[in-house]
């Protein structure tokens, strides 16, 4: 009956028991030499076979030769922005701010201006992103009540040589579109201006 | 003095009292669109039902007056059922264009959805069209589609402004809010039918898509467009400026007090914001027209001026002070200058041109924001308190140097007369806050802040002393006027002068019994104290 | 010998010696990208390319030197702008003055001159080994201290440590080698290598006398090269360390002194336990093996395949640290520590006492 009212008292150690010959540490050492080493023979061997054309791929290797090969996107991927067009061409977005207030990094800043036609009232005279802040979290395109804001370019190697170049402004961000309806010509286009 | 009980709290009222105005006395608010304390009861939105026992029907608290024994639920299922279904008649037609619509965020339409409403549209016919962004006149732009029809606007300009400009046209789901043909909304009080506006239909052509007002913050100040000191609230951008042109201050907009300007202010004042940060501030010292360092500036400046006062005495020189000044500013000025350096023309009255009547709402004839302090306290020194006799003496010669405090004399005596008077100073200082003619006449000019930059009192046409916070920082260079009092005290070797406007009103509150009670809150207190009685 | 030959074969032996710890240092610096990648079952560096071909990441050495030498020289504020820039020629100078000492051959004859092949043959070269080796912590600890940078003091505080701390160790450890030996003289300390136990049939180098003695030196020796797992001074991944204010190629020297130090301790550690140029059963007249055959060849002949033996098994030493610094992650600073003062040295002083008494015994 007693051990039922014994309270058992687990002692956790901030570590796994090490035996003594681990502790010694030395034949750990080895062991651990031993691990690399046989990948670094082995490899060794594939890659030389590489080398002198014996064999065309290397098995062991899971390296992806970025930029020329890259991995499928998920469509719901959030990637570089982009400003979505009506029908008639004029940017949808009617500069509401609220990807601006929205935005946990401020990133985006937008001036606003008035358009005549009275079913519209308003536009973005200027709409900047900067890319260099942005940590796409996606708020803006949630956000929007127009639909005009969205990350669905599948552009994501985006770099440049200055801060002022990381600013995406209205212009380019209007011309860009979906990575899922990009022409063969317009992906060229694209790859020459993520290069320049 | 009926006794009505209202969500179980029982209160007593006076008699006439509004059910509406019951509940507010007891913290609670009963939502509402076209009543306004300030004007008559229209009974039109129908948002105010609440269910009164023995009451066939629900009634409107706007209308309904509040009786012995009355037993008021402004929360029981049937009221609130009834706010919910009113709310979805008035947004039936509504065009939902928030996201272009810049009373979004102040909107009673978005407070009420998201309180009492939060119900789904029935509503499955098409929208009604209406006129969208239609120029009513110079400060007020409509779009009938937003209008509710609540009537406030039209009543302000019957029952207030009396200008009768707006009047709802057409009938049933027509009714369309325009003005009278051949009438534009512009009155000298239109800015605010839009502040009346619960909803987005009447806005600031001034404001429009300038930036959207959860950016702004807002605190409490004086116009100091004229004498009546009208309380209004400063909305101001603290940061992201790419809005608003990049300028700090969005609007003015008034702040209710019974006492001086109710719930109102006139549109000269209302648009005043945009001179103070428009680009005729002055925001560096300068020296003949050229900009230089503070340092610099002030050595020239005591120079000069103790060279003057060796040469001809202290009485050549006149004070040339504007009556807009804080009441601390003033004070200082006569402490160092009338009483410190025994100067004796100390002038600031220029009498207001004939295009400047009082009206019998709010605007007065007196530009001036302070003429009443003035009065009281250059009164007991000055020997020449016209600002006329000042240029005339300087034209026959016997004045020879002027310090000139944020005066601009040239609307009153012509620009020529002021640059022609000047040449033959042998000095001048100009501390203010614009370039205009008196500053560029001028050798030295000191740039001080203006109004939302400097923390003051200032006293109104009738005497009342109200306070008013700084908003922002100062602009470029320029520094408050005391700070400026200070250095030049420092430089031309006279006792320290008092920087602080508490402290310094204290000191004014004991040498002139008007300004004895304390106006500035305790360090402590967090809130800015609104205006009080003298 | 003539003064012209005495001076044309110092001047020889020392540009030998300088370019050998380099061009491995250079090496190193690939294999460190390469190796690694390899070890890991990557592909590394296979980017930049002459004439189409990355030249197994050669290629990329090159720019990486030429990306060190033209980028921007920061120097900080600071009142030591002289240490600040003396700092990394320091640490890499005394870095490579230590080969002076190191044996790389045995005698070469040329026109009835015997050269000897070692720059200076010091009767005390243990001690300028580890003199020097002193001193190049100065590099680092100037460095760190003029970068006017908390953190890049207490990394040179760090480093200093760590320096102190195992060179008692290596120094403790020599002992017992000078003792199996009975010489200061590198020279003579791999001469003493050349004979054989067991009846001819095993060399008799030092790792045969002193195998716990080889244990500590070696493991002294990779913390003395400050990397992983013992790259507390730098601590390039999170722990900043003394180099964080330099940029540029004084950056690069700071980088570079790391594997000319570990070419250093790896031809250190064949001079102590490995036979320094010796080959087994290689004599100046030809082989002799255990089994009674020999093998004649020439004397020359014979010195340059000794040369070549020393930098054979200096290249497999160097791999061997870079298969350590690829294998194991970092200790912590009390781990260094414990494992410094608490193991090592105790361990290096028993070395001591026990050599010393087997062989009074």
């Amino acid at each position: 009956m007693a051990t039922q009212n014994t309270i058992r008292v687990s002692v956790r150690r901030r570590a796994a028991t090490l035996s003594f010959w681990e502790q010694v540490y030395l034949f750990e050492v080895i062991r651990g030499l031993w691990i690399t080493t046989h990948h670094f023979v082995l490899n060794l061997y594939y890659h030389i076979l590489k080398l002198f054309g014996i064999r065309k791929t290397h098995p062991l290797t899971p390296t992806i030769q970025y930029p020329e090969e890259c991995r499928p996107l998920a469509l719901r991927l959030r990637t570089l922005h982009r400003l979505a067009r009506r029908d008639d061409g004029r940017p949808r977005c009617v500069a509401c701010m609220m990807c601006e207030t929205v935005c946990p990094a401020l990133c985006i800043q937008i001036v606003a201006a008035a358009v005549d036609d009275p079913n519209i009232e308003k536009r973005p005279k200027s709409f900047d992103i900067d890319i260099g802040k942005c940590v796409f979290c996606g708020f803006c395109v949630e956000a929007c009540p127009e639909d005009a804001i969205r990350m669905d370019t599948g552009i994501l190697d985006i770099a440049s040589y200055s801060r002022g170049g990381m600013v995406l402004d209205i212009d380019r961000l209007l011309s860009l579109n979906a990575a899922t309806e990009r022409t063969d010509k317009e992906v060229d286009q694209l790859q020459k201006w993520l290069l320049q | 003095m009926p006794t009505l009980t209202i969500d179980n709290q029982e209160i007593k009222v006076p008699a006439g009292t509004r059910v509406i105005e019951a509940a507010k006395l007891l913290g609670i608010e009963i939502p509402h669109y076209c009543y306004h304390p300030a004007l008559s009861i229209a009974g039109s939105c129908r948002m105010c039902l609440v269910e009164i026992e023995k009451f066939p029907k629900l009634a409107i608290a706007c209308h309904t007056v509040a009786t012995d024994g009355m037993i008021v639920h402004t929360n029981s299922d049937k009221a609130e059922h009834a706010r919910t279904s009113m709310l979805e008649f008035l947004l039936a037609n509504h065009p939902l264009d928030c996201p272009v619509c810049d009373q979004a965020g102040e909107c009673k339409l978005q407070q009420y959805y998201m309180t009492v409403g939060r119900h789904n549209s029935a509503l499955l016919d098409n929208k009604i069209k209406k006129t969208k962004a239609r120029v009513l006149g110079p400060h007020v732009i409509l779009d009938s589609e937003r209008c509710i029809l609540c009537s406030r606007c039209v009543r302000f300009t019957a029952e207030i402004s009396k200008s009768h400009e707006l009047g709802i046209f057409n009938r049933g789901d027509h009714s369309e809010l325009l003005n009278y043909p051949g009438k534009a909304l512009d009155n000298p009080y239109s800015g605010n039918v839009v502040d009346i506006c619960p909803v987005g239909a009447l806005t600031d052509r001034d404001f429009r898509f300038k930036v959207r007002v959860w950016y702004l913050d807002s605190k409490p100040s004086i116009c100091h467009g004229c004498a009546r000191g009208c309380n209004i609230r400063v909305d101001y951008l603290r940061r992201r400026f790419h809005h608003n042109d990049g300028k700090r201050i969005a609007r003015f907009k008034p702040r209710h007090n019974p006492d001086v300007n109710g719930h109102w202010i006139c549109d000269a004042g209302r648009y005043s914001y945009k001179q103070l940060e428009n680009e005729d501030r002055l925001l560096t010292p300068q020296v003949d027209g050229t900009p230089g360092g503070w340092d610099s500036v002030l050595a020239g400046a005591a120079k000069a001026f103790a060279g003057h006062v060796s040469e001809f005495g202290v009485n050549s020189i006149a004070l040339i002070t504007s009556a807009s000044l804080s009441n601390e500013e003033m004070f200082t000025a006569q402490e160092l200058f009338g009483n410190g350096l025994k100067m004796e023309k100390i002038a600031w009255r220029i009498p207001p041109g004939p295009e400047n009547k009082d009206d019998d709402l709010l605007i007065r004839a007196d530009k001036n924001a302070n003429s009443f302090a003035a009065e009281k306290i250059f009164t007991s020194t000055s020997r020449a308190k016209d600002v006329e006799e000042v240029l005339a003496k300087t034209e026959a010669g016997k004045i020879k140097a002027w310090i000139v405090l944020d005066a601009d004399l040239g609307p009153a005596f012509g620009d020529e007369r002021i640059a022609k008077a000047a040449e033959s100073l042998r000095f001048s200082w100009y501390l203010g806050s614009y370039r205009n003619a008196t500053s560029q006449a001028c050798r030295f000019v000191l740039p001080s802040t203006v109004f939302t930059e400097k923390e003051g009192t200032v006293t109104n046409f009738a005497g009342r002393v109200q306070h008013f916070p700084a908003v922002v920082s100062p602009l470029g260079g320029a520094l408050p006027l005391l700070e400026i009092f200070a250095k030049l005290a420092g430089r031309l070797e006279l006792p320290t002068v008092e920087t602080n406007p508490a402290r310094v009103y204290q000191s004014l509150g004991q040498s002139f019994e008007h300004f004895a009670q304390p106006i500035y809150a305790a360090p402590t207190a967090k809130a800015a104290p609104t205006s009080k009685v003298s | 010998m003539s003064p012209v030959m005495y001076w044309t074969t110092t001047v020889a032996k020392s540009v030998y010696i300088l370019v050998f710890p380099l061009t491995l240092a250079f090496v190193l610096a690939w294999a460190e990208r390469k190796q690694s990648a390899v070890m890991q079952d990557r592909i590394g560096a296979n980017r930049a390319s002459v004439f189409g071909r990355p030249w197994l990441g050669f290629v990329h050495m090159v720019c990486d030197a030429m990306k060190m030498f033209t980028k921007e020289d920061f120097v900080p504020e600071t009142e030591h702008r002289f240490l600040h820039h003396i700092a990394p020629g320091i640490a890499m100078f005394f870095a490579l003055l230590a080969f002076a000492v190191i044996p790389f051959g045995n005698q070469l004859t040329i026109a009835g001159e015997t050269i000897g092949l070692q720059v200076a043959d010091l009767n005390v070269g243990i001690l300028f080994v580890f003199a020097l080796t002193s001193l190049g912590v100065y590099g680092l600890v100037l460095g760190g201290w003029s970068s006017n940078n908390n953190y890049a003091l207490l990394g040179a505080i760090r480093a200093s440590a760590q320096m102190i701390s195992y060179e008692i160790c290596i120094g403790i450890t020599v002992i017992g080698a000078i003792i199996a030996f009975g010489t200061l003289s590198l020279q003579e300390i791999v001469l003493a290598q050349g004979t054989h136990l067991l009846a001819g049939w095993l060399p008799r180098w030092g790792i045969l006398l002193q195998p716990l003695g080889f244990l500590l030196f070696f493991v002294a020796g990779i913390a003395e090269t400050k990397r992983v797992p013992f790259d507390m001074p730098e601590g390039e991944s999170e722990i900043i360390g003394f180099n964080l204010e330099y940029s540029s190629m004084k950056f690069g020297l700071f980088l570079f002194t790391d594997f000319v130090e570990t070419v250093l301790i790896a031809a250190v550690t064949v001079t102590f336990f490995f036979g320094g140029w010796q080959v087994p059963w290689l004599y100046e007249t030809g082989f002799a093996f255990p089994w009674g055959s020999t093998w004649a060849i020439h004397p020359n002949i014979a010195a340059l395949l000794q040369m070549g033996a020393f930098v054979g098994k200096v290249v497999f030493f160097c791999w061997l640290m870079m298969a350590i610094r690829w294998t194991l992650p970092r200790f912590r600073y009390d781990q260094v520590m414990d494992l410094g003062w608490k193991w090592l040295l105790p361990l290096s002083l028993a070395n001591v006492v026990v050599t010393a008494l087997i062989t009074l015994w």
